[in-house]
């Protein structure tokens, strides 16, 4: 009975610290996202106020829509493009900085710089580096090497990798703060065991800092490719999805159809939703995945618990 | 989530075992220098320190070179923009740019506005989000799980999809084209939710039994015991949070229509439209720079807090 009133109470105290968060996701979020959801299956068009009920049009519209097969392909092209190279270069980046001793706060400071960026200010500057003149700094970079100019965000071969490279310069210093605060997180005693043991360098790494870092990875591995997945900005300043559509990207379509053009905001929204759906599916994968790691850690004895029963071992021996 | 809550505790006692295991260590000889504590972790072989240096030197070159692009643009003479041309340091050298671009877009008045939105946005998310990460911390209630998952999941939703709907409710309430419009959607983050929450999960339960003993009611104990406790992460979510709405471009793109609540990137994007006829690229790039400046100075001042704060939310190991 007084557990009872207890719970009672706990109750009412959580819903009095939850209401203001939930108003504001309730309203702003989860409301527009089942209002979208329902839009999704009309003909609402932004012009006008007007709309009919279709059911399943938009989504059979959708699966037989070659445009959208192109946004969908180049949006895959540009997570693989981002997602892999960033999370790679900023854990590589991650490493070696960490190890630095002099001009510490600079380098750091150098790496912060592209994840701080205002991206529409950064795609300016970008347009202006890969422009198609022959004397753009891109262009004069690769002419050292005998390249003739490219027409890089003219061009349907380069613009989307260009598109991608800017977006993965910027991914790169983002993946780089988080793996360094994840590296500033192993205590010193686990690589002092390890050295006890006769774990060094590349040994250390493999056995010891990674799996360490096995959660950080899959957290950003999944951020970040949801982040790909909803790419705007960078297509939107450099290349409005062009040339002839080869860097429209899924967001930039929704964007294109519902917003511009013919404003068809039903069929945008019935997209958007399997956009979601999607983007649901990696968080879950994500998750299962990010459980099981942790699972891993505690079985293998990989995480500091294994680590202080080595240091034990060292002292006995 | 358990694990989480007792990692501190856990952390200290690997810290002792190693103390003792580093002492040892010694007297068996591994191969390493004795002293400073950072020589414990042992160096890596000289041929891999030339490799980590240029790595690293790649990486900052690569960080930096749009940035000093941009400098270069905005302190030269007009005709050396955009071109490499013969001489990469411009041949003379002025910051007439800046003062063109200042007054060309309005950037002043812009840039109050952006850190007047994004500081209101800041002071939101922590109210609503503090409560609610408390809630979901340490208030026992029913349907606690679900609700959480209901939280995250609003991560999920790409903003293209919320924009109509909002868009719509700010009309309705009187507030499109005002600051407050710009404001409101950004209320509640979902991801300021969950990091404060992870942290929040580390503070020990006997600190908050205290506070309960010493007669302390839930509001109490948020604003002196629980907040103190978790300003590493609350800073991060701020650095955050500015950084992210500093940045924003889609949503002032369709509420902010006068030019005199135009956000920065707007601003930015708008002096580059004026300027398309006979593109200014010095103006534009002293824009950019202009532009850039707010959120790198949060993110230098912050960086130290910022990795405290990334390492206590179990993002990291």
């Amino acid at each position: 009975m007084a557990q009872g009133t207890r719970a009672g109470r706990d109750g009412w105290r959580a819903a009095a610290l939850l209401t203001p968060a939930f108003v504001g996701l309730c309203v702003f979020v989860i409301g527009p996202a089942l209002v979208s959801a329902f839009v999704a299956g009309t003909d609402k068009n932004l012009t006008g106020p007007d709309f009919h009920w279709v059911g399943t049009a938009n989504l059979r519209e959708a699966l037989a829509d070659p445009d959208l097969g192109q946004a969908v392909r180049n949006t895959l092209v540009y997570c693989l493009l981002t997602v892999i190279p960033s999370v790679l270069f900023g854990l590589l980046l991650a490493l070696a900085a960490e190890r630095v001793t002099r001009g510490r706060a600079a380098v750091r400071f150098a790496l912060f710089l592209p994840a701080s960026a205002n991206i529409v200010a950064m795609a300016v500057v970008f347009e202006y580096i890969f422009d198609s003149s022959p004397e753009g700094l891109a262009n004069t970079l690769v002419g050292f090497v005998g390249i003739d100019p490219v027409n890089w965000l003219g061009d349907r071969a380069t613009a989307l990798p260009v598109v991608a490279l800017v977006g993965g310069w910027r991914l790169t210093s983002f993946v780089f703060v988080v793996y360094l605060a994840g590296l500033t997180a192993i205590p010193r005693s686990v690589y002092e065991a390890a050295d006890v043991d006769g774990v060094r360098g590349l040994a250390r790494l493999r056995h010891v800092t990674l799996p360490l870092l096995a959660p950080t990875t899959v957290f950003l591995g999944v951020f970040v490719t949801v982040l790909t997945l909803q790419t705007f900005e960078t297509v939107a300043v450099l290349t409005e999805g062009g040339p002839l559509d080869s860097s429209t990207t899924i967001i930039y379509y929704i964007y294109k159809v519902g917003f511009t053009g013919s404003f068809r905001i039903g069929y945008a929204s019935m997209i958007a939703l399997l956009l979601l759906v999607a983007v649901v599916l990696v968080g879950a994968a994500g998750a299962l995945l990010g459980r099981r790691v942790r699972v891993a850690r505690q079985l293998d004895g990989v995480g500091e618990p294994g680590a202080r029963g080595a240091v034990a071992e060292g002292g006995r021996s | 989530m358990t694990s989480e809550a007792a990692r501190p505790r856990h952390r200290a006692g690997a810290g002792q075992a190693s103390g003792r295991a580093g002492g040892r260590g010694q007297t068996h000889g591994p191969k390493r220098p004795a002293g400073a504590s950072r020589g414990a972790v042992p160096r890596w072989s000289s041929l891999s320190a030339v490799g980590r240096f240029g790595f690293l030197a790649v990486g900052i070159t690569a960080a930096l070179l749009p940035f000093l692009w941009m400098l270069r643009t905005a302190l030269g003479p007009p005709q050396n923009a955009l071109r490499l041309s013969a001489n990469p340091i411009p041949s003379s050298v002025g910051f007439g740019a800046f003062e063109n671009a200042w007054q060309a877009g309005d950037l002043g008045p812009a840039l109050l506005t952006g850190i007047g939105v994004s500081l209101a946005v800041l002071a939101l998310q922590l109210l609503t989000g503090i409560p609610a990460a408390y809630a979901f911390a340490w208030v026992p209630f029913r349907g606690r799980g679900p609700l959480f998952a209901v939280v995250l999941a609003t991560l999920l939703v790409p903003p293209q999809v919320t924009a109509v709907p909002n868009y719509v409710t700010i009309s309705a309430l009187g507030f499109a084209d005002t600051r407050v419009g710009l404001v409101l959607p950004f209320m509640t983050q979902a991801a300021a939710i969950f990091l404060l929450r992870q942290y929040m999960t580390t503070i020990p339960v006997s600190v908050l039994e205290a506070a309960r003993m010493d007669g302390l009611g839930t509001l109490r104990t948020l604003r002196t015991v629980v907040v103190p406790l978790s300003m590493p992460a609350i800073a991060t979510v701020s650095v955050f949070s500015f950084l992210l709405s500093f940045n924003e471009y889609l949503w002032p793109l369709l509420v902010a229509r006068s030019p005199d609540i135009a956000t920065p990137p707007l601003a930015l994007a708008g002096l580059a439209t004026r300027t398309s006829a006979f593109p200014d690229f010095t103006q534009l790039a002293a824009g950019s720079l202009i532009i850039s400046l707010p959120t790198l100075v949060v993110f230098v001042v912050a960086q130290r807090r910022l990795t405290a704060g990334i390492t206590g939310t179990g993002l990291a190991t």
